[in-house]
């Protein structure tokens, strides 16, 4: 197939795709994320095709292999999904894979020891659809990953690909402009500025040039939905960019990726080359008379350059650093002209808005964040990874449900949101719906959709040391209160974590705080002071146990915490005196151990290899 | 340039539309504090964060940086509030922090009551030799050089203007437009024998062929032949005597 000439005529391709596909053909879907390939899952792909050549399948059975994107779960990686089965198992190892092909695709039973077994009621759940991680989510711009080869953009096309970018170019550019603000969509990269309201500002400037972009730039620690959506769907985000091109009148677009990334820029290298290909990238879209084509732009790792100024510098070839937005870059973006940018997830959700129409999607979601949103789930729950759900869901329904609970039975203390400069709402606070608005006014912020979920022995001054840190290293510099300030308040957090905080402490900590907000150049600057902010105000007890009595009450801070052994649980093992890296654990076989407190190092190995729960922290 | 009207500190003025507000409150007598800006840099400002004040505007208060902040129609200014000073103060004092033997900052920091920093100095090994990387060093010498002989490096505190890879640059015409502009004196340039100093490399100065002072290095005066086809004898006379 070569250039897709009109509206009608992709219908009439997929007609004939989906002709060709026979649906009820086993399939063995092998995750081909960065994390399963990381796990492994390229062996296992490997030994299906090899057992499918050996045992010439096609005379029983026939199997395709395909190799999809991120399913989100890859903690549990590699992931093979069976079809038509609708079986997923984890953690499969190239070993595994003549028994699978044995049992499940030829005889259609489950491996149980490679089904998903329920941490709470041991059950186990071979269904892709009835595990609980993914029984409650709702996928929109996961949409397709995991189910569709990204590198086949017939897969794409297959799954009602480009049908949104159809139905776009026979309408009025204003009429799309319009059903994208009445679908309430807003920004997925951390403002939650109405996306529809940034495009109509754009058409509204008078110029002879506009671009289009597309934020990849994801650097928040922790979070990988934009990757997995460049991975897994990357024509998805290229769709929605045609779209918003369309209306807005651009002719030019940009992705900028990280370079961090390769899979991401590789993926979606190949799926423009497709789509052009196709017809359905650069001159005359579809036979529309509409053009436009789109560039990549790897970016060199600078977490700044997430900020929509300072990517725009960094396209240009400048140094990647925020201007004052005191004229936005609606009206003097990229190259000083008229540009919307929006970020990978955000541009994913724009197809299917136009497909399924803004009432669909108005009726997802609260009254202000519409929708659905995809967050990375990530510290001490049972079940990490990558989750969409519907905007208004509660943070406890995301920890306890899908999440699964809190790892080791251990109690909840709280969840960190929005990245490094997000902040920290603490379990009390559980039941406050994930939007836009509830975060904010929670003292975090939605951010691009990073959960860190915490637990008991997680030390909330030490959060905050650690987030002030990342911040301290990714300050772009070009600001005061920014560049000097987040040094200074790492100065002092350290202090107190080192148990030499003074009294004046904490009110110095929020003086730096109002200094950031109110003096800093970007968005990244005046919202550093949050970690910090927000773990003073839920967890200011644990500031006052450092400071006033020198001790971290969750056992974390080093200069605080001595660790010994319960004699009367120890059984002598020996297993914590083999472990220690400073051998300063010392006792007979099946007598009680003891610790040198002067030669420990507080490094928690005896803590974690123990059986016996002997090791105490004070 | 269309006229509009804009309040600051209560008072009245007529300005013209976009001009910054430091530059009309500064025709107007009254003060704000700048150091990285140069009214004849565009590219200058927006990085000190000194001269923040409050700008009122549809009912929305919100604090920017008077050096790059658009006059608009129903801009209401404040700049001698308790906020603007509170913000002021601890900008003043992490400049302190960072360059303790910057006179401009001492003195600036003492106009708002302010003598000592509360948290460390930047001293031995981290020294910044009363550099506060606000750029205008680097914003002269592309924008009205336009050599591009200096750029800033790094990030975080450690942001500073160097020449590329720290050697001497090929391109620097010695002109020492970056060390004049420098709001702390924080860049060195030393002549001596009819020789100019600076960012690591010399330049032979021109004399003047009246009083035979050494004024202009000769790099300097090759880029303005080139640049805008000046007769080189021109340059034989310093402008005292020409």
């Amino acid at each position: 197939m070569g250039i897709i000439a009109s509206a009608e005529e992709l219908e009439r391709y997929r007609e004939k795709l989906a002709a060709e596909a026979k649906p009820d053909l086993p399939t063995v879907l092998v995750c081909f994320g960065t994390g399963c390939q990381a796990n492994g899952s390229r062996p296992v792909a490997e030994a299906f095709a090899g057992i499918i050549r050996e045992q010439g399948l096609e005379l029983d059975v026939n199997i395709g292999i395909k190799t999809t994107g991120c399913h989100g779960y890859c903690e549990n990686g590699p992931l093979v999904a069976l079809k038509p089965q609708g079986i997923l198992y984890l953690k499969v190892k190239p070993e595994d894979v003549a028994e699978i092909v044995e049992e499940t695709v030829k005889g259609g039973r489950v491996v149980e020891r490679l089904a998903y077994q329920d941490k709470a009621t041991s059950e186990t759940i071979a269904q892709y659809s009835e595990i609980p991680f993914y029984k409650h989510q709702h996928r929109i711009a996961l949409r397709n990953i995991g189910a569709i080869d990204p590198t086949d953009i017939d897969d794409y096309i297959l799954a009602g690909g480009y049908a949104g970018l159809a139905k776009a170019l026979g309408m009025e550019p204003d009429d799309i402009i319009t059903e994208i603000e009445r679908s309430g969509l807003r920004g997925r990269g951390g403002g939650g500025f109405p996306a529809g309201t940034k495009w109509r500002s754009c058409v509204a400037v008078k110029s002879d040039t506009r671009y289009v972009m597309c934020n990849g730039d994801e650097g928040d620690p922790g979070a990988f939905m934009d990757r997995s959506i460049m991975e897994g769907d990357p024509h998805s985000v290229i769709e929605g960019m045609i779209i918003g091109a369309f209306a807005v009148g651009a002719h030019q677009g940009y992705i900028y990726v990280r370079d961090e990334y390769p899979l991401a820029v590789k993926n979606l290298g190949s799926a423009i080359e497709a789509a052009r290909s196709r017809g359905l990238l650069g001159d005359n879209i579809l036979g529309s008379g509409f053009s436009f084509d789109i560039k990549i732009s790897r970016g060199g790792g600078a977490f700044v350059c997430g900020e929509s100024s300072a990517l725009m510098r960094s396209v240009e070839g400048n140094v990647g650093e925020p201007r004052a937005k005191y004229i936005r870059s609606v009206e003097r973006g990229l190259y000083d002209r008229p540009t919307v940018l929006n970020n990978v997830e955000t541009w994913a959700n724009v197809p299917e808005i136009m497909v399924k129409g803004a009432d669909w999607y108005a009726a997802l979601g609260t009254e202000k964040s519409k929708g659905t949103k995809v967050f990375s789930l990530v510290g001490k729950v049972n079940n990490t990874g990558l989750v969409e759900v519907p905007m208004g869901i509660s943070i406890r329904e995301l920890v306890e449900k899908i999440g699964g609970g809190i790892q080791g039975g251990k109690k909840f203390k709280a969840v960190q949101t929005g990245g490094p400069s997000g902040g920290c709402i603490p379990e009390r606070l559980s039941d406050l719906p994930v939007d836009f608005d509830s975060l904010t006014e929670a003292g975090s912020m939605m951010g691009s959709g990073g959960i860190i979920v915490m637990d008991e022995e997680t030390c909330m001054v030490d959060v905050a040391r650690y987030f002030i840190n990342f911040l301290v290293d990714e300050s772009c510099g070009k600001c005061t209160p920014c560049r000097d300030g987040l040094p200074r308040m790492l100065d002092v957090l350290t202090a107190i974590t080192e148990g030499r905080g003074r009294e004046e402490d904490v009110a110095l900590l929020e003086e730096l705080c109002d200094l950031l907000t109110w003096g800093a150049l970007c968005g990244l600057g005046t919202s550093a002071a949050n970690p910090v902010l927000s773990t003073i105000r839920y967890f200011r007890d644990e500031y006052d146990a450092h400071i006033k009595e020198k001790r971290c009450p969750a056992g974390v801070c080093k200069a605080l915490i001595t660790y010994s052994i319960d004699a009367e649980a120890c059984t002598g093992c020996m297993l914590c005196s083999k472990e220690c890296p400073q051998g300063c654990i010392t006792g007979e076989r099946k007598k009680a151990h003891v610790i040198d407190a002067e030669r420990c190092i507080r490094c928690g190995v005896c803590k974690d290899v123990c059986r016996y729960d002997a090791v105490r922290i004070s | 340039m269309e006229k509009i009207s804009v309040i600051i500190d209560g008072k009245t003025l007529e300005a013209a539309r976009d001009r910054c507000v430091l530059d009309v409150a500064r025709e107007n007598g009254i003060y704000i504090p700048s150091l990285c800006y140069n009214p004849e840099v565009k590219s200058s400002g927006g990085s000190c964060r000194v001269c923040l004040v409050e700008a009122h505007q549809r009912g929305r208060m919100r604090m920017v940086t008077a050096c790059n902040y658009p006059i608009r129609e129903g801009l209401e200014i404040k700049t001698d509030t308790p906020l603007v000073h509170r913000i002021r103060r601890g900008v003043l004092e992490l400049l302190i922090s960072r360059v303790p033997d910057s006179e401009a900052v001492r003195d600036m920091a003492a106009k708002e009551g302010l003598t000592e920093t509360r948290f460390r100095k930047d001293e031995g090994e981290n020294n910044r030799y009363k550099c506060i990387a606000c750029a205008l060093c680097t914003n002269v010498c592309a924008e009205v050089v336009g050599v591009h002989a200096i750029a800033m490096e790094n990030r975080g505190a450690d942001k500073q203007p160097a020449t590329p890879y720290h050697k001497p640059s090929d391109v620097c015409i010695g002109c020492g437009a970056c060390a004049y502009a420098c709001p702390t004196g924080a860049i060195t340039m030393k002549e001596k024998d009819g020789v100019r100093r600076i960012w690591q490399k010399d330049f032979k100065m021109v004399a003047c062929s009246v009083c035979g002072t050494p004024y202009i290095p000769e790099a300097q005066v090759d880029w303005i032949v080139k640049k805008t086809g000046k007769d080189r004898s021109f340059f034989d006379k310093c402008p005292d005597h020409r």
